[in-house]
């Protein structure tokens, strides 16, 4: 508890490779509660902080089948069931011509879940957040690479975490207050 | 043949591809020895099977080529490794004009527009048919298009291969700039012939009948047979050497996403059709249908949304399905099986209002299939898998295991 | 024809993060407002008035301001809706089918593009309200339970559109919007101003470039692609089905699903390049949008139009073969009626001025491409005006044949959502990056993580 006030230890690094390979060693050198911080996505990073389960791809699955259900059923109810009415000797049940709706349905659907069940598993949006306490953290969307060691990090201590991090010759290391 | 050697791998066909060869000569020859009895007892059945199989097995020649075109013109490493399987599948050509011959001697019996007037019952259709079988569906018309077809595409084929073989010695060149002038006009030139081609062939069957993207169904059933017979021949060549060092798992990746595409683009195809026919519901368009959904065919019709699409579909967006040619092989496989299903759907209910299945329908296949396969072993066969002096074969050529 | 064999990159040597940052960041942030863009904002805001005025002024007269009348109903509202709705298709093709396709090269002009296609959707997505006769009761076309216990009918094509369309708008939104994230964060760290950096941070939401984040922000954009794919094709599709489903001569025809959807990306291409050409002029951003945009983008163009024309010549030969009589009239209407001037100008347009586009030259000429695109927008207007009236002013019944004279409402309409579109660009280019920054990052050869 007597850490509160310090959520991290934010390192600064030039380079997108230098940034991954400090990432790999930290993790290796047994710092699980890692993240960091990039100006543009990095296919190797979230590897390399040991990031695994991605589960958007089954939040957008979930919202296409609850799409395309209730587009068709929506379909069905109201002209087999609620509003039964013969439109120029079609049967009532005109699947070929609702198979249309069902599909916009689905992508609508599965679209929408996929933004917004990107933003919630990121936890988004975040207003304040400590890391933005560190003035060069501005440079994380420009053109500097951040790695930070979590305070919660059953590892984490000031001392040797700095030590380690200077071990990885990052540009510039700052303590994150939260 | 030192020059297929690249970097200590023979490049030629493995040994396996004359084993094939071989026994689909016996294969075909044993079964056209029975298809041919057959036809002279039951020359009806027998000439409906030859044109659904005629068809299918030009398609996997045609839709190489195309494939091949397109390969030409967009690069990367999936084109190349199935570069010279789809050339030896384009060059059966010369087979399958010879093999369109003898439709041309059964052309009454196939086309109602080829018969005399007086015996055609439905008024309605006689009219019609006076028009057009003086304008266009006539005996001269059809073989002078037919002449021209081939013409065009064997001038295409004899191009791509005259300056792809010159890319197996050295000096290594780049011919990728005369092959691009050739495969950008070519592929329009395909895309017009094989259209007329279908209206000929298999739209006129019932001649009173138009679709206008009926040809691009046709079209795109062909690119989709082609690439999974090219899947095919990899997976078994990827068993040996040289393509055992060369198949990479990106280029099956991009193999199993057109093949997904093409899955798609098809069921986009067929539903468009059929559901503007649905709608429309003009006595001259949905009688087509209703003759494909009655009488058992309906099931035939089933079976293609679920197995042509559906389950294909779900199976190809798996990213790990894709990426693994020992399992996309069956996939592959199970496509071209339902390729023929569906050019038996719209084929053979012109002929018969319930749903059968003849002899011919299972040894018109074989007798076909094998002496084309033969063929086409003996074109693969005869030159290396990979043009060691194409610039860009590079890529390709640096073996896996590094 | 001569192509060399290494292309033209994609973006030109010498940059850094930094400096690509900085370069389209400065746009928005620093660049004063110049006297250009104020000319062009301040006439395409007057136009867009005029737009205002004539959609006034239907409010309170009714449609019959328009030429529109029977036998034609569907006069210049719904050319001008597929016209638009066409543009919109190419912004989703680059942003959308290109990434999926890996290519690259997209990345500096994908911005703009769905820019492009969120203004042109609702510059189409006004006509058929407007042309609705009520427009203020346009809410009647969604399935909403109501006291008069009716419900739209779902077996029309027009039902349809509305959805396909409402599911666009949406996803094209969200896509868009999605894709802006990082770079919005971009420019609240960048930002020097209290108020910019308050609004941009808020539109931001917080985005801090977290790898996890970014993982999953990686996933949701290409599943986002893979959804966007097929719904631009069915938009399209869609729109074609308002006229396919019926059994108007020239309107029954079953190649129309592909047809259209290879015209609507001609079309949105042509407006790419259009917007493109002078956008990199003024700018000075030929570093980003290089010859090689030029070229592929003709490519492309190139090839649907020549799918379009696969799509005329089907369709007037099956007119000729199916022996049809009323197929037939309209081949020789279109070629001989009233309207065939325009029908003979559609052909130059379309099919033959395009076909110069083979030549190289003419594809890396910022001036030629900027032309031969505005030839193929009139081109393509053309064509859904041929569709439109000219299948519908002599259909079966010669009793029943008429004329279609648009009015200088209908002219005005139209005009004005050009500039509607216009002061929509305007706008954008002053207050978003026009140029994705982050994926411009992701192109720089330092970007590449080297094996240990």
């Amino acid at each position: 508890m007597k850490r509160t006030s310090i959520y991290g230890m934010m390192a600064e690094f030039d380079t997108p490779g230098d940034l991954v390979s400090a990432a790999r060693r930290t993790y290796e050198a047994g710092y699980k509660k890692i993240d960091a911080y990039t100006p543009f996505p990095i296919e190797e990073l979230s590897e390399a902080i040991g990031f695994h389960r991605n589960s958007v791809p089954l939040v957008v699955l979930i919202g296409g089948i609850l799409g395309g259900c209730s587009g068709f059923g929506l379909q069905y109810w109201i002209h087999v069931i609620n509003y039964p009415i013969n439109v120029g000797g079609r049967p009532l049940n005109s699947w070929p011509a609702f198979i249309v709706v069902t599909f916009e349905m689905t992508i609508l659907f599965a679209g929408i879940f996929a933004v917004l069940g990107m933003l919630a598993l990121n936890g988004l949006p975040m207003p304040y957040h400590p890391v933005f306490n560190v003035p060069r953290f501005a440079f994380a969307s420009k053109d500097r690479f951040f790695l930070i060691i979590f305070s919660s990090d059953p590892k984490y201590d000031a001392a040797s975490t700095r030590r380690f991090l200077e071990s990885l010759a990052p540009r510039s290391i700052a303590e994150v207050p939260s | 043949m030192s020059a297929a050697r690249v970097n200590n791998l023979d490049l030629m066909a493995p040994p396996v591809v004359k084993v094939i060869q071989r026994r689909m000569v016996i294969l075909g020859g044993v079964a056209s020895v029975i298809v041919i009895v057959g036809a002279f007892i039951q020359p009806a059945v027998f000439f409906r099977a030859y044109l659904i199989n005629f068809m299918d097995w030009l398609g996997i020649c045609l839709g190489s080529m195309a494939i091949l075109m397109l390969r030409h013109l967009t690069k990367g490493g999936w084109g190349m490794i199935i570069r010279r399987i789809l050339g030896a599948a384009m060059r059966t050509l010369p087979l399958l004009a010879l093999l369109f011959i003898p439709i041309l001697f059964a052309l009454p019996r196939l086309y109602p527009w080829a018969r005399p007037l007086e015996s055609i019952a439905d008024n309605h259709l006689q009219e019609h048919l006076r028009d057009i079988t003086r304008s266009y569906l006539s005996l001269h018309g059809f073989i002078l298009r037919a002449v021209l077809y081939f013409a065009v595409w064997g001038a295409l084929v004899f191009l791509l291969t005259k300056w792809s073989y010159e890319q197996d010695r050295p000096p290594l060149r780049d011919n990728s700039s005369r092959f691009k002038v050739l495969s950008g006009p070519g592929i329009i030139l395909y895309a017009f012939t094989i259209s007329f081609a279908a209206i000929d062939w298999t739209m006129s069957l019932d001649p009173s009948w138009i679709s206008t993207i009926y040809p691009l169904i046709i079209l795109i059933g062909e690119l989709l047979s082609a690439l999974c017979f090219a899947v095919l021949v990899e997976r078994i060549l990827a068993d040996y050497k040289p393509m055992s060092e060369l198949l990479k798992p990106e280029y099956v990746h991009d193999h199993g996403k057109f093949m997904l595409t093409f899955i798609m683009v098809w069921a986009y195809f067929s539903f468009s059709q059929w559901l503007i026919i649905w709608a429309g519901n003009l006595p001259e368009e949905i009688t087509w249908y209703m003759k494909r959904l009655n009488g058992g065919w309906g099931f035939v019709g089933l079976a293609l949304v679920l197995f042509h699409f559906t389950v294909p579909f779900v199976l190809l967006l798996s990213r790990p399905f894709k990426r693994d040619v020992t399992r996309l092989v069956w996939l592959a496989v199970w496509l071209l099986i339902m390729h023929y299903v569906d050019l038996f759907w719209i084929v053979e209910p012109n002929f018969s209002a319930n749903f059968t299945v003849t002899w011919a329908d299972v040894s018109v296949p074989l007798a076909m299939g094998g002496l084309w396969l033969a063929y086409f072993c003996r074109n693969l066969s005869s030159i290396p898998l990979v043009p060691a002096y194409d610039v860009f074969a590079t890529e390709v050529l640096e073996p896996v295991h590094e | 024809m001569d192509e060399p064999t290494t292309p033209a990159p994609v973006i030109e040597p010498g940059y850094t993060f930094g400096t690509v940052t900085d370069k389209i960041s400065s746009i928005v942030l620093t660049r004063p407002t110049s006297n250009g863009w104020l000319l062009g904002f301040g006439v395409a805001f007057l136009v867009s008035m005029g737009l205002l005025y004539a959609v006034g002024y239907l409010f309170l007269r009714g449609v019959g301001i328009w030429g529109v009348n029977i036998p034609v109903g569907w006069g210049f509202a719904i050319v001008n809706f597929v016209w638009w709705i066409g543009i919109g298709h190419a912004g989703t093709l680059i942003s959308a089918i290109l990434l999926l396709l890996r290519q690259s090269w997209r990345n500096s002009i994908n911005r703009f593009a769905e820019a492009m296609t969120l203004f042109a959707v609702a510059c189409a997505g006004m006509f058929p309200i407007l042309h609705l006769g009520r427009p203020w009761l346009a809410y009647w076309l969604f399935p909403y339970p109501n006291t008069m216990r009716v419900w739209p009918q779902f077996r029309s094509p027009l039902v349809w559109d509305v959805f396909a369309v409402s599911t666009y708008g949406t996803i094209s939104l969200l896509f868009w919007y999605v894709g802006l994230i990082p770079d919005l964060a971009t420019l609240r760290d960048r930002s020097e101003n209290r108020g910019a950096q308050i609004i941009y941070g808020m539109l931001a939401m917080g985005w801090r470039g977290s790898a996890r984040h970014w993982a999953r922000y990686e996933t949701a954009y290409l599943l986002l692609a893979g959804l966007a794919t097929p719904l631009v094709l069915s938009v399209h599709t869609v729109v074609s089905f308002d006229f396919a489903i019926s059994i108007l001569p020239g309107w029954h025809t079953t190649i129309f699903p592909p047809y259209f959807v290879a015209g609507a990306i001609y079309s949105g291409f042509a407006m790419v390049l259009m917007l493109a050409i002078p956008i990199r002029k003024f700018y000075g951003l030929e570093d980003f949008i290089t010859d090689r945009h030029l070229n592929n983008s003709a490519k492309v163009m190139l090839a649907t139009g020549l799918i379009v024309a696969y799509g005329y010549g089907m369709e007037a030969f099956m007119g000729w073969y199916s022996g049809n009589r009323y197929d037939s009239f309209l081949l020789w209407n279109r070629l001989h009626g009233p309207y065939a001037f325009f029908y003979y100008l559609l052909l130059i347009s379309n099919l033959a001025i395009p076909q110069v586009l083979w030549i190289r030259k003419l594809r890396t000429s910022p001036f030629w491409l900027f032309l031969i695109s505005g030839v193929i927008l009139v081109g393509m207007w053309l064509e859904r005006f041929i569709i439109v009236v000219v299948s519908l002013h002599r259909d079966f019944l010669t009793s029943s044949w008429g004329m279609y004279y648009p009015t200088r409402w209908d002219w005005m309409t139209y005009v004005g959502t050009i500039g509607f579109f216009l002061a929509c660009m305007f706008l954008f280019l002053r207050l978003l990056p026009m140029i994705s920054i982050f994926e411009m990052r992701t192109l720089l050869p330092e970007a590449e993580v080297k094996a240990e």
